[in-house]
């Protein structure tokens, strides 16, 4: 900082102005300083002393390991404790799982600083730890056996609860959101709707009871909202498709993603570009996608989607996040799969052929 | 260690900024992640967890984090706030029915102490969708004009399908951080 320092030939007024920069400076100065302090501090609580990013680095390493083998011993032990006092084993996975999470925070606090590597590393160890917890878990404790319980039918109404209150919400916002193309509030109808030569964005099917729908031809996204004992038959979408609070519906549909929330009782054909998820879900089925009509092959090109992926079979369970089968869906067998399903753009109902309607039946009934 | 080697390891990292992306499920978050990452995003399965992506932007590094929007997964979006200099709200433009939800999340995102500080950017995504609504038409459902007069925000219209807006709204994003916290520059 010596050329900083005034110089003392120069007039006095100089001088002043100098000083006020030099001032100036030196705050700048500080508040650098600070923010690094206090970027150390933070990420690195319990080292006083370190300044350096390797040091920190390989501190962080030393302690991810520590943990790491303590964690390892503890699962270890696991197997003992399942002969001697298998009572005990439920808290001790419970302190297992929070030891690892707090190695999960750990990286988490400390990613910001951390090699990407040593983030994917650490991240991958802890998974692989939290699957063999899981194994543990369902290899010791014995778990209790999935069965499909019949439900009672009077608990059609409920759902229907919550709705009013939500569009209160955005009445606050006092704009109105304009409906979209759709079919919506209809019961035991056919409902068709050719995209064919059409500029087509999005398009929503909700509340339906009873309907069969025949979208053909591409469109960009689909929504479904609140369907019941439905049929639904999708041209290839090329976007995404939502799907939420279905009941006994069978769908066919082909699109780069799918979401599937709150479906119960359904059966799903799919083709798909990503894993299509299901969240909240139970007792889903899946196969492969079975749509014909004239030009489809065309449509599924569009749509990047002429090829079969087999991520049809490839679900993601957001609320079974273990590493075994999830209980909340299953592979629909192939002796009750419907075959090839063909739809015309005609008005008739009886365009659709070759569903064995009785095997849906029972797969209903079986819930 | 002298003055200057300190001076010159605090600019090294200062150029770093830590990005989260939030948003409803079905947003758009990774696809806009990689495409300006300039990777394929023909094939994108729902976050199950997140993803973490370092992008040169600039004369910046971004330490982007992209977290999974499912409901399930939401209540451990605020294990990635701390150290977040910005954050990237994704709304589906197309999906009208739950632009309350997606307004409620953001509300409660915006309450977080942890957030206070962080520049916020709006993507208006899926744009290229006919019949989306407009960033403007965004805007007043969430209602944007009421919030904090201390936070610095901008809504931006993109398609991460088509790449439009993407870079302006990161533009935004990364000067506003910039002229927050690293004067010096």
């Amino acid at each position: 900082m010596e050329e900083e320092r005034p110089d003392p030939n120069l007039p006095a007024k100089n001088l002043d102005l100098d000083a006020d920069l030099q001032k100036k400076h030196q705050a700048m100065l500080d508040r650098l300083s600070n923010r690094h302090h206090a970027r150390l501090d933070n990420s690195l609580a319990r080292r006083s002393d370190s300044t350096n990013s390797s040091e920190a680095t390989s501190s962080f390493l030393s302690r991810f390991s520590e943990s790491k083998q303590s964690i390892d011993s503890q699962l270890a032990d696991s197997r003992l404790i399942a002969q001697s006092d298998p009572s005990r084993l439920k808290t001790h996975f419970a302190n297992i799982s929070s030891s690892i999470s707090d190695l999960e925070k750990l990286v988490a606090e400390n990613s910001y600083f951390l090699p990407s590597y040593e983030v994917r590393t650490s991240l991958k160890t802890i998974s692989d730890l939290k699957q063999n917890l899981e194994i543990l878990n369902s290899e010791l404790i014995p778990k209790r056996k999935f069965s499909f319980k019949n439900k009672a039918t009077t608990k059609k109404e409920l759902p229907k609860e919550p709705e009013p209150v939500k569009s209160d919400a955005v009445s606050v916002t006092n704009f109105k959101i304009p409906n979209s193309p759709g079919f919506r509030n209809k019961t035991n109808v056919t409902l068709i709707q050719k995209f064919k030569g059409t500029e087509v964005g999005e398009f929503t099917l909700s509340d339906l009871d009873s309907c069969e729908v025949r979208l053909i031809g591409c469109c960009n996204a689909v929504f479904m909202n609140r369907l019941k004992d439905c049929k639904v038959y999708l041209g290839p979408v090329i976007g995404s498709i939502l799907i939420e609070e279905v009941e006994r519906c069978v769908f066919v549909l082909a699109s780069h993603q799918i979401r599937i929330h709150l479906a119960k009782g359904s059966d799903f054909y799919l083709r798909v570009r990503s894993r299509p998820i299901i969240e909240d879900s139970n007792v889903v089925r899946f196969a492969p996608y079975c749509l014909d009509y004239e030009g489809i092959e065309m449509d599924l090109e569009k749509a990047g989607l002429s090829e079969e992926t087999g991520n049809w079979g490839n679900v993601d369970d957001f609320k079974w996040l273990r590493a075994v089968q999830s209980p909340n869906w299953c592979v629909l067998p192939v002796n009750e799969r419907v075959g090839k399903v063909r739809v015309g753009d005609l008005e008739s109902g009886n365009e659709v052929c070759n569903i064995n309607s009785r095997n849906l039946e029972l797969a209903i009934k079986g819930r | 260690m002298g003055l200057l080697s300190i001076i010159r390891k605090i600019k090294r990292k200062e150029k770093e900024m830590r990005i989260l992306m939030v948003g409803l499920d079905n947003s758009g978050k990774t696809t806009i992640v990689m495409k300006i990452n300039g990777e394929d995003t023909s094939v994108i399965s729902p976050t199950l967890g997140f993803n973490i992506k370092t992008i040169s932007y600039q004369k910046y590094t971004l330490n982007i984090w992209d977290v999974g929007g499912q409901r399930t997964i939401r209540s451990y979006w605020r294990n990635y706030f701390e150290q977040t200099d910005g954050l990237v709200w994704v709304v589906d433009s197309s999906d009208l029915r739950r632009l309350d939800d997606c307004k409620m999340e953001l509300d409660n995102l915006l309450k977080e102490e942890r957030l206070s500080g962080a520049s916020l950017l709006i993507l208006a995504n899926k744009q290229d969708i006919k019949g989306a609504l407009t960033p403007a038409e965004i805007a007043k459902v969430l209602n944007l004009e009421a919030m904090d007069k201390t936070r610095h925000w901008k809504i931006v219209g993109c398609s991460a399908y088509t790449g439009e807006g993407l870079l302006e709204g990161f533009d935004w994003l990364v000067q506003d951080v910039a002229s927050r916290i690293y004067m010096l520059d």
